[in-house]
């Protein structure tokens, strides 16, 4: 290819072909040492000492300079003939066939496919190639192949020849001299008159023929060559610094004959183009002196009749010359000609010059576009490559003229640049400073390069001129305008592939007669197709796509050895690069992967882009690269490859969690400890498992345990995984991936809906005892590499790490230290300063949801119940029992059962309780319903065992409390003693529980209220002793005791019996039985014999059922009050006990309990309730002589008129301690009694316990009447006197007689 | 005449662009060289050739490969020019303190201004006649409307510029320079 040199006008190409079977290697080989020759010294150069028309190019003897050769690898298109004279550097002047050969024989073989070789680069009519000839290089012969003098153009290299190289230098000379004397025969063809009317008949002339040629002129008597100091001016051996201005004194001198001559001649046309050639023809040869007078004189001729393309091609031409001299000369021009301008800037304008008079030319025909283009190109691209040079060597120098003579075939990057740091901008703008030339001078010359008139060039040009801009662009370090061209590059390179595939589809289809649907593989050919995709891949990077963001992995990769440095999903991520321009991009590329076709690289290209372009990519698009990209892997996978793409698709698993376990199968760990009997049982249900501390670290630790699973059971786990693209995701494989103990589990495959979260239950077993850790999930998309996606758990240190990071990447969000082609994302993550050590976390310091599996358990269900529907229906206080069975579905057997209960009561209660609002009495009320009055109980038995398969039956007692809807009864299981041969004994056990929920429904059928105590009337019981016999009512010494009433109404639909029992002690019992007809209310009334408690009992505090601590109590209550509630309590509780309130359904089997807790107990109540400290009777007597005792009838007394009388008054210490009491004494009407001594504070004295004095009060009625007499006694104490104790007696005075 | 205006973020992201052709005629300096260009529609990928080089004169609206990019004035294009633009604009950009750098780049038919906020904001804008004076009073423009917007704390400097009454204004200065 062409690598548009700077000085290419002035190399000699020799083209290097390859001649029959040699090996590519070989080839190489010899070519190398062949290019190895790019400049030959003038001197060197063996001249024919011909006198003709050949010697005029010859180097003169002894004459300074070199001549350069180039080597390239092709030959220039046929299409380029016409070119041939205005641009005779482009054409190899020279063929060299490399061959070997190890026998003589070959030899005519070799020479003929030479020349057929030869004859199919160039055709037949054009000028080139000058000087052909074949080295054959003998290998492996014994014998020296003998050079067969037939062949002329053989020149054989035996084996050993010891000085090969010298020897190819020699032969490189003499073609050279012989191409030289071609171009005298040239020149003097167009130097005929019809020569040079061809050569000005068209803008791409073209020789003429020698058919053409006057035979005249072409005969013996030719035409006397142009006179040799032409050729060779004398000035040549003057300082080539200084040759300017000598020279043009000198062509002034004698160019003018020559066009005189020439003109006699009679050509119509102007000689500037011949003149032209003939400098080309100079520059060629190295004869700079002479090119540079030829050059001047042609652009003379050039300007006047407007000839502006060659004018500008002899421009190029002269541009050359300074260089090859400086080059020659060794160093660098002295400045000191120009001090003010830089030393190229002659050059410079020269080439700018050229290159207007190209743009503006307007061409005449058609097919002169595509030379006139390629032309112009080249022009521009000699500009640029000529400041190039000199920037990239640092300024004018050595350095630059070699690169600018490079002589290829390969393009020649100098050592300023080919080191690793040459893009950075501080080497480019170093470059820039030291040579003068700024980057962005030699950019905008290049720009000039690219327009719309590179459609006219061939393909292969195309591809040349892009290459050589991009190639430019990228080592000025303009990486963009590099991708922009390189996308023009490869749309060209893929525009030939497929034309040329569709044409050998063509042809194909034709050669096998198909007309058929039958598709017909080719064998595609992939060479070249790895240069394709990574400059593909470089066109993304430099765009902000990163191609690469997906691997092409083996396919037995194992899912858990790659990196987890994926970014968290929900870390923020900036936005880079021109999102428009990258879709575009990728778009291209997917289709120019397709193109070739590279199925792999479809995939990944296509998959890369979702993920990294997820945001911006329209619907269509994403479905389109997804579907493409599922095709693609699978034709890959077809057709054999045993590669797969990484997984793509993000961070498809957004968490993990372990169904919870049905409640059945859950088991619960508990101690062993938990197995020996314990003290105090009876409060937690009091305490409803509140704890008394705030903060409590070791109930946090309980509920972060790990979850408990059982050996051989089914686990299901819940993923959460999501879909963010507009396609339904499919997933091939979805598994768990965990450690610990082995875990038997399957994967699923499965479609995620488009833009989803998805819930998938993936189940397995854990097939040991011990720790299971999930560490996350293994996906694996069609054709993809399964990938593991490790889920920490949530802990502390995790969500602040993922907190820290987001917080690191909202800091960073907005921050741009390094901007545009600097701030690839890629390449920012490295810079963090501190991300290196971040992201190194290891898999050691997550935690990992963590299950422990427990050996195997039994499983209890419940066979049936004697519950209907689920549903307990009670009365109020009801008592009944049900019976649960209970079967054993597992294969151990279950030897320990517990029952718990718990009902809707209970929360409220408990929560009341805690609340501690609740006054001391309110508190042990509650605590008595709850300990006292469940709604379930059951005995507790411990020797029930359950052997596999069987069923056993309990029984639970209930019991209806009014508020009560649902109750569940639990039921906790476990295998206990199992046979510890394995491990000793363990230290826990696990149970399981079950549960059996019940609708319970109480009613409320009979409604106790207005309880009364009232004291027992003091009628005489002798009325009628008949009744006595009867009833409970009647009971003897009326003093001791007092009646309790109960109203009791029956708000229910059916009558029930309510009975209340007297169960006091030493006291007979008795009942009454009452039937309260529905919606009735009857008042059943008992007598009570009073009772008394002791100070010590009474003083005790109200106690409390629990053992809660630091009860404060709230209500601030003043010592009487406090002793006065403490009172009420200890009276109203044994009140209770001696009570027994029952009720039964009248003519059913139902029976219960009536509570009597609503009930208040008043202080009136309480002072009938309490048997009296003092027990006081009064009887009248007459004065101590009298025998007659007073009438005394139906308890009363009918003593006589006007008559002194004695009351006597005996009080009874009824208090087991010795008291002091005093009597008041109230007669009505008071004013008609006159009575002896005082009647208040009528003192008695200290009685012992059960001692009783009689106190005797003389009166005297004195009118007839009805007087009633009350005495009640006084305990006088140290705190005062309190009234206890009194009787009352009524006095009929004379009232009939 | 049209003309391109991108805001690009500073890393390359446009936060806004506005295509704005103005009444005046397009000089025309086209080259002879750009005439009769051919006609060769083979593949989807010379249509992006097409497209790429600058040749104004075919249509090639492709097909197949999902390659849309047409011929003229593809939008696709002239982003490319702008984004490609960017590497002579930073360099310059790096070596001088100057605000607004005036036909800092030259490509296919279009030049290119530019104007470098202090933020490192970059106003891009493609056009094909000289006008400096006038450019450089609209950049001053978008510049002044540019940081109204940017003082909305709901913005950032990454974000697309959605409000319509920067754009109003921006067409409405558009309209005045251009």
């Amino acid at each position: 290819m062409d690598t548009h040199v700077f000085a290419s006008l002035a190399q000699i190409r020799v083209l290097l072909v390859p001649v029959g079977s040699i090996s590519q290697q070989t080839f190489e080989k010899y070519a190398s040492e062949i290019r190895t020759f790019d400049a030959i010294r003038l001197g060197d150069i063996a001249v024919e000492s011909t006198k003709d028309e050949r010697a005029r190019f010859q180097p003169k003897p002894l004459s300074t300079g070199y001549l350069h050769l180039s080597f390239p690898s092709h030959p220039p298109p046929h299409s380029h003939q016409a070119l041939a004279l205005i641009r005779p550097s482009h054409f190899p002047l020279a063929v060299i066939g490399v061959a070997t050969c190890s026998h003589s024989e070959a030899l005519s073989d070799i020479i003929s496919q030479f020349n057929g070789t030869v004859l199919d680069m160039f055709p037949p009519s054009g000028m080139y190639p000058l000087a052909r000839n074949c080295f054959v290089f003998e290998e492996g012969s014994s014998s020296g192949i003998s050079p067969s003098g037939q062949h002329p153009e053989l020149t054989i290299f035996p084996e050993m020849m010891g000085n090969r190289k010298l020897h190819i230098g020699t032969l490189l000379g003499e073609i050279c001299s012989k191409i030289f004397g071609e171009f005298g025969v040239l020149i003097q063809r167009l130097e005929s008159p019809l020569g040079n009317e061809y050569l000005n008949a068209s803008l791409f002339p073209s020789l003429p023929l020698l058919t053409d040629m006057p035979p005249s002129l072409d005969s013996k008597d030719a035409l006397p060559p142009l006179p040799s100091h032409n050729s060779q001016p004398e000035i040549s051996k003057s300082a080539l610094s200084k040759v300017a201005p000598a020279m043009k004194r000198n062509s002034s001198l004698g160019v003018p004959t020559v066009r005189k001559r020439l003109s006699a001649i009679g050509a119509a046309s102007s000689h500037g183009r011949l003149f032209k050639v003939m400098a080309d023809f100079f520059l060629l040869a190295g004869r700079t002196e002479d090119a540079l007078i030829w050059y001047t004189e042609a652009v003379q001729l050039l300007k006047s009749p407007s000839d502006s393309i060659w004018n500008a091609s002899a421009l190029e031409g002269m541009a050359t010359i300074p260089i090859l001299d400086s080059w020659s000369a060794g160093y660098g021009l002295q400045t000191s000609t120009s001090t003010g301008r830089e030393p190229w800037s002659d050059i410079a304008d020269k080439l700018s010059q050229a290159t207007a008079l190209y743009f503006k030319v307007p061409p005449p025909s058609i097919e002169n576009h595509q030379f006139l283009s390629y032309i112009y190109c080249c022009c521009v691209l000699r500009h640029t490559s000529l400041l190039f040079a000199i920037w990239s060597a640092k300024g004018w120098g050595p350095l630059a003229f070699t690169t600018m003579l490079q002589p290829g075939p390969t393009p020649y990057l100098p050592p300023t640049l080919s080191h690793n740091e040459s893009t950075t901008w501080a080497n480019l703008e170093r470059l820039s400073s030291m040579s003068g030339i700024p980057r962005a001078t030699i950019s905008s010359l290049l720009a000039q390069a690219h327009g719309p008139w590179l459609l006219h060039l061939g393909p292969r040009e195309r591809i040349g001129v892009l290459e050589a801009i991009a190639s430019t662009y990228s080592c000025l370090g303009y990486r963009r305008k590099e991708a922009y061209i390189l996308r023009e590059v490869l749309g060209c390179v893929l525009d030939l592939i497929v034309c040329g595939r569709e044409e050998d589809a063509h042809t194909n289809m034709r050669s096998f007669g198909n007309n058929g649907n039958v598709g017909i593989r080719l064998n595609e050919s992939s060479d070249g197709n790895e240069s394709i995709l990574k400059l593909l891949k470089h066109v993304c990077k430099v765009l902000g796509v990163n191609l690469d963001a997906i691997q092409i992995v083996d396919d037995s990769s194992d899912p858990k050895s790659q990196s987890h440095t994926d970014d968290d999903p929900d870390v923020y991520r900036e936005p880079f690069g021109w999102p428009e321009l990258q879709v575009g991009v990728v778009r291209e590329s997917v289709a120019v992967a397709e193109a070739l076709p590279d199925f792999l690289a479809v995939t990944q290209y296509a998959l890369s882009s979702l993920k990294t372009l997820q945001e911006f990519l329209e619907p269509g698009d994403q479905y389109h690269l997804y579907t493409t990209a599922a095709r693609a892997m699978q034709t890959a996978r077809r057709r054999g490859v045993m590669k797969a793409v990484e997984y793509w698709s993000g961070r498809p698993v957004v968490s993990i969690a372990l169904a919870p376990l049905p409640f059945v199968r859950l088991p619960i760990e508990k101690p062993m400890s938990a197995l020996q009997p314990r003290s105090s049982d009876s409060n937690a249900i009091l305490t409803g498992g509140t704890d008394p501390f705030l903060y409590n670290p070791r109930r946090m630790n309980a509920m972060q345990g790990k979850p408990l699973v059982v050996l051989n059971e089914t686990l299901e786990f819940v993923v959460i995984i999501q879909n963010p693209y507009v396609f339904d995701l499919e997933l091939q494989s979805l598994s768990l991936s965990t450690s610990g103990v082995p875990f038997e589990s399957s994967s699923t495959s499965l479609i995620i809906p488009a833009r989803s979260y998805h819930r998938v239950i993936l189940s397995g077993k854990a097939l040991a005892t011990g720790s299971l850790i999930i560490r996350g999930c293994i996906v694996q998309a069609p054709g993809g590499a399964p990938r593991e996606f490790v889920l920490p758990l949530a802990t502390e240190e995790e969500e602040e790490r993922i907190a820290h990071k987001r917080s690191a990447a909202l800091c960073e969000a907005g921050r741009f230290k390094y901007s545009g082609l600097d701030g690839f994302p890629w390449e920012r993550k490295n810079r963090l300063p501190n991300s290196g050590s971040k992201s190194s976390r290891s898999s050691s310091t997550m935690m990992f949801l963590e299950c422990k599996v427990v050996p195997e358990q039994p499983l209890l269900r419940i066979r049936r119940t004697t519950v209907t529907h689920g549903a307990l229906m009670l009365y109020d206080g009801e008592m009944s029992s049900i019976r649960i069975t209970f079967e054993n579905i597992s294969a151990l057997p279950i030897d320990f059962i517990r029952l718990a209960f718990d009902d809707s009561t209970i929360t409220p209660a408990q929560q009341a309780l805690a609340e501690g609002e609740m006054s001391v009495f309110e508190t042990y009320e509650t605590e008595y319903a709850l300990i006292h009055r469940p709604v379930f109980s059951w005995a507790k038995n411990d020797s029930v065992t359950i052997a596999p398969g069987r069923k056993v039956t309990l029984t639970i007692n209930c019991f209806g409390k009014v508020g009560c809807t649902e109750g569940t009864i639990h039921a906790s299981y476990s295998y206990i003693h199992r046979d510890s041969s394995n491990n000793g004994e363990a230290s826990v056990f696990h149970t399981r529980q079950i549960s059996y929920p019940l609708m319970v429904t109480v009613y409320r059928m009979l409604e106790s209220h207005g309880m009364d105590i009232l004291p027992y009337p003091s009628y005489p019981m002798s009325l009628d002793n008949v009744s006595q016999s009867h009833s409970n009512l009647f009971v003897d010494d009326n003093g001791a005791w007092c009646l309790f009433s109960l109203d009791i109404t029956n708000t229910y639909g059916a009558p029930f019996e309510v009975s209340i029992e007297r169960v006091q002690e030493d006291v007979p019992w008795g009942e009454i039985l009452v039937n309260v007809p529905p919606g009735s209310t009857s008042r059943l009334v008992i007598p009570l014999k009073k009772f008394l408690l002791s100070d010590e009992h009474i003083s005790k505090p109200i106690p409390t059922l629990s053992d809660r601590q630091f009860v404060v109590d709230k209500t601030k209550l003043s010592d009487a009050e406090q002793r006065m509630q403490r009172e009420l309590f200890w009276y109203r509780e044994e009140l209770f006990n001696s009570l027994r309130c029952q009720w039964r359904e009248a003519g059913g089997t139902r029976y219960g309990n009536l509570s009597l807790r609503q009930q208040r107990l008043t202080l009136t109540m309480l002072e009938t309730l309490r048997t009296e400290r003092a027990g006081i009777q009064l009887t009248f007597v007459r004065s101590e002589d009298s025998s007659q005792p007073i009438e005394h009838r139906a308890g009363k007394y009918f003593p006589p008129c006007s008559e002194l009388v004695y009351i006597r008054i005996k009080v009874t210490n009824l208090t087991k301690s010795a008291l002091v009491f005093t009597l008041d004494m109230d007669i009505e009407p008071r004013e008609h009694v006159i009575h002896d001594g005082i009647l208040c504070d009528i003192p008695v004295g200290r009685l012992e316990a059960k001692e009783n004095r009689e106190v005797d009060v003389a009166i005297c009625f004195l009118c007839h009447g009805r007087f009633e007499l009350v005495a009640s006694a006084r305990v006088l104490d140290s705190t005062g006197s309190s009234r206890t104790g009194s009787a009352r007696l009524i006095a009929m005075v004379n009232t009939d007689s | 005449m049209s003309h391109h205006l991108f805001i690009l973020s500073p890393s390359d992201t446009p936060i806004y662009n506005l295509t704005y052709s103005s009444t005046k005629p397009t000089p025309t300096t086209i080259s002879p060289l750009s005439s009769n260009l051919p006609t060769w529609s083979t593949s989807a990928f010379a249509g992006t050739l097409t497209a790429l080089s600058g040749a104004s004169s075919t249509t090639q609206h492709t097909t197949g490969g999902g390659v849309r990019i047409g011929g003229g004035q593809d939008r696709h294009v002239i982003q490319m020019i702008a984004n490609a633009s960017l590497d002579a604009v930073e360099d310059v950009m790096r070596k001088e303190s100057t605000m607004y750098l005036k036909s800092v780049d030259k490509f296919n038919e279009w030049t290119v201004s530019a104007f470098i906020t202090p933020g490192n904001t970059k106003f891009v804008l493609l056009h094909e006649a000289k006008n400096d004076e006038a450019i450089k009073s609209f950049f001053l423009e978008v510049w002044e409307l540019y940081v109204k917007t940017m003082l909305n704390p709901f913005y950032s400097n990454q974000q697309m510029i959605r409000s319509s009454t920067f754009d109003t204004r921006v067409r409405t200065s558009a309209k005045k320079y251009l």
